[in-house]
């Protein structure tokens, strides 16, 4: 005590110490976490995807997070940035999303905002959209029609509304990347990694047309469970960051309890009923003409948005009153305007896809530079006549 | 306590040779509570104290007459909470707690820990209380526990007055979670008391930071401003997407993760980064304030 009396300059070593202790024991635990030897015997690519095809799962739970860094203007919370619990949001920010699998007709997806929630509940023909925030379930019955399969959780995406297109759990984004394989493809082996714990194989994908906006995709492969557990994807001049990722942060393997998927609307909640028929749930939905424009990795998909979320179509105003159409229209308004042989329009540019909006009511995306696609949409497959 | 008190405690071996003769050196007892207790009295028993906690207690109060006078439609959305209040008095509770979270709590707690040390200097009661003498450490510690107690009460003020108000006039029963499944009415209850623990939590780290601000200055009304503002300017960075790089360590990130414990099952995604960002914080600005209110000199 006495040298801290004759200087007190000292003292200041313990909070010092502990802002040490705690950055230092931060990061150490997570230099440590990543660089655990991860010892795994070799295996081929081909083995890997094998692995991966034939892997059984029965039933995961777990944590999900999901991080985009696309390079597009940063969303508000309000139009799904960073931690909203709205469906839609997942194309900004960080989002953690709690997964439970135990078979593909009993899933449920939670997605987790700040105080809020939303939950995608699939138990046999059933299915439940919870919101907590509105306080709404929106009860799905898929009919039984006899030869009709009965489709995943990825498959049904279309047939759900209000479903993100985006790859909710890593299986998905791990079997929509593996599909794409094929004479376009590069794939190899990396180090391994650890993801949630667990020592994984790494899967690099990459396509040879360099003038694909992807870099590589990065798909982790759990050394245990032959199950996908990360999927990251790398924008080109970006290799260490990568521009999408979505992986398990804590994942437990063993099947998760029946009840987790039986769910009953809470007193008081708005429920919706609706009755899907798969044999005919795209009738309903007026299905807009589409063209695919090139091929592989740099393939431009061309399709015509529908008239109620086109804002420059004629009677946009009613569209624009629902939140999508208003979301969808402020975000239009704030994009470069482009004009070419093929009309004006408006240019979304990010690091792994751009997206062009022409003013007669177009839609062409790809994983393609925004010079790229005002070429395709110049092509007279993209008018869509 | 009394002369003869001292003259008892005191031990011949601990007087100093060479000192005055007859000096009575008292060190006090290991573990006395009475300046602990003599500090409550001083937080729970003033005036301005009370219309603070008055000023906190209005929140659910006036959300229950608000839900009971006009009851949210079924479905309508809003806000998290609100449109559960007319099924479950309880939920008075958690809204008030959400209501007060980003602005009153933190208000108040600033308007105590701002207090503490300056707020005795300010009055020139410090170098008195000193001088009984009290160890600066556990004068520190004692003043820090007082906060502590003081977040708890306020937290439990407001969420009681809530509960029993909601309860009173909406009724209890079984409490549905933000994942949409209902759980057993003191199921509920214990998920809202997880939520003011860890509420407690977020506010006596803020507490901890605003005993290290209450060390630098001899204002207390100054040192109250300079903790809202860091909480303040806190939460407005928390809000601006393109510093995301360093959210996760403003002070006030996690504060809203409560939610977690409203969910089921319980997740731990957000709130146990939560609860180790309170502890960090309180331990590096408690360290903090114990280096600066050692070594300064007391002026006043």
């Amino acid at each position: 005590m006495s040298v801290m009396a004759s200087r007190p300059i000292l003292r200041w070593a313990l909070p010092a110490g502990v802002v040490v202790a705690v950055l230092g024991g931060g990061v150490v635990s997570n230099q440590l976490r990543a660089a655990a030897n991860v010892t795994l015997p070799e295996r081929s690519p081909a083995q890997l995807i094998v692995d991966v095809q034939s892997a059984n799962l029965t039933g995961v739970s777990g944590t999900v997070v999901e991080k985009a860094a696309l390079g597009l203007p940063t969303l508000p919370e309000r139009l799904g940035g960073d931690g909203s619990s709205q469906l839609n949001s997942l194309i900004s920010g960080s989002h953690t999303l709690r997964v439970w699998y135990s078979g593909p007709d009993k899933t449920r997806v939670a997605l987790l905002g700040a105080v809020g929630e939303s939950d995608i509940i699939r138990n046999g023909n059933e299915a439940w959209i919870w919101s907590s925030t509105g306080n709404t379930a929106t009860h799905l019955t898929v009919k039984d029609t006899p030869g009709v399969m009965h489709p995943g959780l990825g498959a049904s995406a279309g047939v759900l509304p209000s479903m993100s297109s985006v790859p909710m759990t890593p299986q998905q984004a791990a079997s929509a990347a593996l599909a794409v394989l094929g004479q376009t493809t590069r794939v190899s082996t990396e180090p391994g990694t650890r993801v949630a714990g667990r020592s994984a194989y790494v899967l690099s994908i990459a396509p040879k047309d360099t003038n694909s906006l992807i870099d590589r995709v990065r798909v982790a492969i759990d050394g245990a469970k032959h199950v996908p557990t990360q999927v990251e994807v790398f924008a080109k001049g970006h290799p260490n960051e990568a521009a999408f990722s979505i992986g398990f942060s804590q994942v437990d393997f063993s099947r998760p309890n029946a009840d987790r998927f039986a769910f009953t609307p809470p007193a008081g909640a708005k429920v919706d009923d609706q009755t899907v028929d798969p044999a005919h749930a795209f009738d309903q939905v007026a299905k807009p003409p589409t063209a695919v424009i090139g091929s592989g990795w740099t393939s431009v998909l061309a399709t015509r948005l529908p008239k109620d979320l086109n804002p420059a179509a004629p009677g946009a105003g009613a569209g624009a009153q629902s939140g999508k159409g208003l979301g969808l229209d402020m975000v239009l308004n704030t994009l470069p305007q482009v004009s070419g042989a093929w009309g004006h329009g408006r240019l979304l540019q990010s690091r792994l896809f751009s997206v062009l909006f022409t003013d007669d009511g177009r839609v062409l995306a790809g994983a393609v530079s925004g010079d790229r696609l005002q070429a395709a949409a110049a092509d007279p497959a993209a008018a869509l006549r | 306590m009394s002369v003869a008190d001292l003259r008892q405690s005191s031990d011949p071996a601990r007087v100093p040779s060479g000192g005055p003769v007859g000096a009575v050196v008292y060190r006090p007892h290991a573990v006395s509570s009475r300046f602990f207790r003599s500090e409550l009295l001083l937080i729970f028993g003033r005036r301005r104290n009370w219309v603070g906690g008055l000023i906190l207690a209005t929140v659910p109060i006036l959300i229950a007459i608000a839900v009971k006078v006009s009851p949210p439609s079924p479905g309508g959305g809003g806000m998290n909470f609100l449109n559960q209040i007319t099924q479950n008095g309880i939920f008075v509770a958690l809204s008030a707690l959400t209501l007060e979270m980003p602005l009153f709590l933190p208000l108040a707690v600033a308007a105590i820990a701002g207090d503490t040390v300056a707020g005795e200097a300010h009055l020139g009661t410090l170098r008195y209380l000193l001088t009984v003498p009290v160890d600066r450490t556990r004068l520190l510690v004692v003043k820090f526990g007082a906060i502590a107690v003081f977040a708890l009460v306020a937290t439990l003020l407001v969420a009681l007055v809530g509960a029993m108000l909601g309860l009173a006039l909406f009724g209890g029963g079984p409490v549905v979670t933000l994942s949409g499944t209902t759980l057993p009415f003191w199921t509920g209850a214990a998920r809202l008391l997880l939520v003011i623990a860890y509420i407690t939590m977020c506010m006596t780290a803020l507490g901890a930071i605003g005993l290290f601000v209450s060390t630098l200055t001899e204002q207390p009304i100054g040192a109250t401003i300079a903790i809202l503002v860091l909480a303040l300017g806190s939460e407005i960075m928390d809000a601006i997407p393109q510093l995301s790089v360093i959210h996760e360590y403003l002070p006030t990130h996690y504060w809203a993760a409560f939610g977690d414990l409203l969910r089921d099952p319980i997740s731990t995604a957000a709130v146990v980064p939560g609860i180790w960002s309170a502890l960090a914080y309180t331990a590096i600005f408690g360290a903090a304030a114990w280096a600066r209110f050692g070594g300064r000199d007391v002026t006043s």
